[in-house]
């Protein structure tokens, strides 16, 4: 019996070994229809041929959809948008790719493996890129990282949405907090970012709302049984970000001191958040997260 | 043998006659679930009594005699420790390019488990360490039925999907995005009883990222274990703005004589991903030899169809790995990977020819 089971499962395996890997018929460098674009295998310092040889054949591998590490999408669609000026997740001092500067871009110092990078060098468990490479990336944020594929990008993002916040939902951060980045998968059009689209408030309880004599605050009319949530406006600039305009950077006109806050974004009705296609969010969004003192 | 390791070996048939560990082969080896040798219900992470005291006795080729002291991970009456280390020594080859030949620490990883309540109430953390600055992998409260036939967890966690290899780039593990390097947070709840071994997780879908709307994940994981075989199935679900993804997946192990065998099929959707990009198709098919005492050969077949709506993309990946553990919390793992893939990348024909060190405790 044993060994018939035996025989079985390594004729299984051997036949299992018999699948073949495709012969990459109508498919490019990066296995995609021919004429979509792919990689060269010369990388240049423009993002469209780090797209293609790097990110889509290595790095998206692992970095794809709605479960990519940390939260970073390298896909065509989304890999500019959540790098270009936003934060890092493991080190949130650092953005991942800062214009103009390589060496405090985190993406950098995670494929070079500095000592100084939270967790394993990129690619991991993979030979780390060739110095080529690596130089072609840090002379594209040199010249400012440039989207280069904002056309395809823009055509390949499934929907406009929100892809990413700083904080985040539920998450804390520390005083004083004096932006507030939002990454979508799309560019914002400028001119619908307004006090009616983007709003900061600081959420206080009833009790010392009420004693508070010089605070503008609305009651919000909640059916919860929680107790009535008072809210208190911030007064904040919203911005694109200069080189990247998928990315929206909130400034309070003071920064946050410790409490809780809230940020809404206005994506349905008219005069909504829209993209340069005009295409709306759809949905209202909000998050809230909580400034805490510094630690000493 | 000595006197303390046939104490050990009493002990041992004490708890449960035979044993599991770290990969999953053992567990099907050996018939049971993933809680007999590790503290997290759904494996990996710091080993249990029973794994520390498997690990000095049945698996290694000898045992080195330590008189009365043998390691427990307990530091205390409330605390318990562990670790892993494994440093690699690697030549990779791929087709165009120059061969690359490194040493690397591929990761170290400290292991603390405080027994609040014991037996019922604990606080558990999985911190990597190295390379790099320290990252936190796992940290939850886990709460144990008085039988110890359910639990629930809170915190950050691996979440549950078919089997939990060792080799994260397993395309098993990088089509479904669920591995050990994506934990995520929120609640399990698990179910334990007789053959039952079963996990539902709702956590925030981000892997990490920042969170943004009401959509959450959903991962459920279901098995039937048997000490002969065992059979499951998977899916999850992660509803996010910028679109969901969905995944299944069936797997299953048998144990024939000094061999065990896995396997897991499991196929995803990712509607985040434009043009169908996100339909995968993943298998695995692995065989493991328990030689002799302390010596394993794992030969491990993988297929990935990276896009199901387009033809001739196929890669597989074949394995040949050498397990060898002299003593007592000391491996030694040498092999090579052949990949193989369309013919215009060259990252998809790599070979790669490793031998590591793996200290675990």
């Amino acid at each position: 019996m044993r060994i018939s089971l035996n025989g079985c499962c390594a004729a299984l395996l051997a036949a299992a070994a018999a699948g073949c890997a495709g012969n990459g018929d109508g498919l490019n460098q990066n296995g995609q229809p021919i004429g979509s674009g792919g990689g060269s295998g010369v990388v240049t310092a423009d993002l469209q041929s780090i797209q293609d040889n790097v990110f889509t054949p290595i790095c998206s591998k692992c970095h794809i959809g709605a479960s990519a590490p940390e939260g970073l999408q390298l896909d065509s669609a989304h890999s500019y948008n959540l790098l270009v000026d936003v934060p890092s997740v493991e080190q949130p001092s650092l953005f991942r790719v800062k214009p103009g500067d390589p060496d405090d871009s985190y993406m950098v110092r995670k494929i070079e493996g500095l000592s100084s990078i939270v967790g394993g060098q990129m690619p991991l468990g993979e030979t780390p890129l060739p110095q080529a490479t690596i130089d072609a990336i840090r002379q594209w944020i040199i010249n400012g990282a440039p989207n280069s594929q904002a056309s395809t990008a823009a055509a390949a993002a499934a929907v406009f949405a929100v892809l990413g916040t700083t904080p985040a939902n539920a998450s804390t951060a520390a005083a004083p907090l004096r932006r507030i980045v939002v990454a979508f998968t799309q560019e914002l059009d400028a001119t619908l970012v307004n006090d009616s689209t983007v709003l900061v408030e600081r959420i206080v309880p009833a009790a010392r709302a009420a004693a508070s004599t010089g605070a503008r605050a609305t009651a919000l009319a909640r059916t919860s049984e929680a107790a009535p949530e008072v809210t208190q406006r911030i007064p904040a600039a919203a911005l694109l970000a200069e080189h990247n305009p998928a990315v929206l950077l909130i400034t309070p006109a003071t920064p946050l001191q410790p409490g809780v806050y809230r940020i809404s974004l206005r994506g349905s009705g008219g005069g909504a958040l829209a993209n340069l296609a005009a295409d709306t969010l759809g949905v209202d969004v909000s998050w809230v997260f909580t400034v805490t003192e510094a630690a000493p | 043998m000595s006197v303390s390791g046939v104490r050990l070996l009493l002990l041992l048939a004490c708890l449960g006659g035979a044993t599991a560990q770290a990969e999953p082969y053992l567990a099907v080896q050996m018939g049971f679930k993933c809680n007999q040798c590790h503290v997290n219900p759904t494996g990996g992470g710091l080993r249990t009594v029973f794994g520390d005291v498997f690990a000095q006795t049945i698996m290694p080729a000898a045992h080195l005699d330590t008189g009365g002291d043998n390691w427990d991970g307990d530091l205390g009456r409330y605390l318990r420790t562990g670790g892993d280390l494994r440093f690699d020594g690697q030549v990779t080859r791929q087709p165009g390019s120059v061969s690359s030949q490194e040493f690397s620490l591929e990761q170290a990883r400290v292991y603390l488990e405080a027994n609040v309540i014991p037996d019922r109430l604990i606080a558990y953390v999985d911190e990597q360490v190295a390379p790099g600055g320290a990252l936190n992998r796992e940290g939850y409260v886990l709460y144990w039925s008085a039988a110890h036939d359910w639990y629930f967890k809170a915190g950050q966690m691996y979440l549950p999907f078919g089997l939990r290899l060792q080799d994260q780039t397993a395309f098993i593990q990088t089509a479904t995005g669920i591995n050990m390097t994506t934990p995520d947070q929120g609640v399990e709840l698990g179910w334990e009883r007789g053959h039952i071994d079963a996990q539902l997780a709702v956590t925030n879908g981000t892997a990490g990222g920042s969170v943004t709307g009401d959509g959450k994940q959903y991962s459920l994981n279901l098995a039937w274990v048997q000490s002969m075989w065992r059979l499951g199935a998977a899916a999850n679900y992660n509803d996010q703005s910028g679109g969901s993804k969905r995944a299944f997946g069936i797997f299953g192990g048998l144990h024939t004589g000094p061999i065990s065998w896995l396997a897991q099929a499991e196929i995803t959707d990712d509607q985040s991903i434009a043009n169908d990009q996100g339909k995968q198709l993943a298998t695995l098919l692995e065989a493991d030899w328990l030689i002799a005492r302390g010596h394993n050969l794992k030969i491990t077949d993988e297929f990935l169809n990276p896009n199901r709506a387009l033809p001739n993309g196929e890669e597989t990946r074949w394995s040949l790995v050498y397990e060898w553990t002299p003593i007592q919390f000391a491996q030694i793992r040498a092999g090579f990977r052949w990949n193989d893939g369309i013919p215009q990348d060259p990252s998809e024909h790599q070979r790669l020819y490793f031998i590591e060190l793996h200290g675990f405790f």
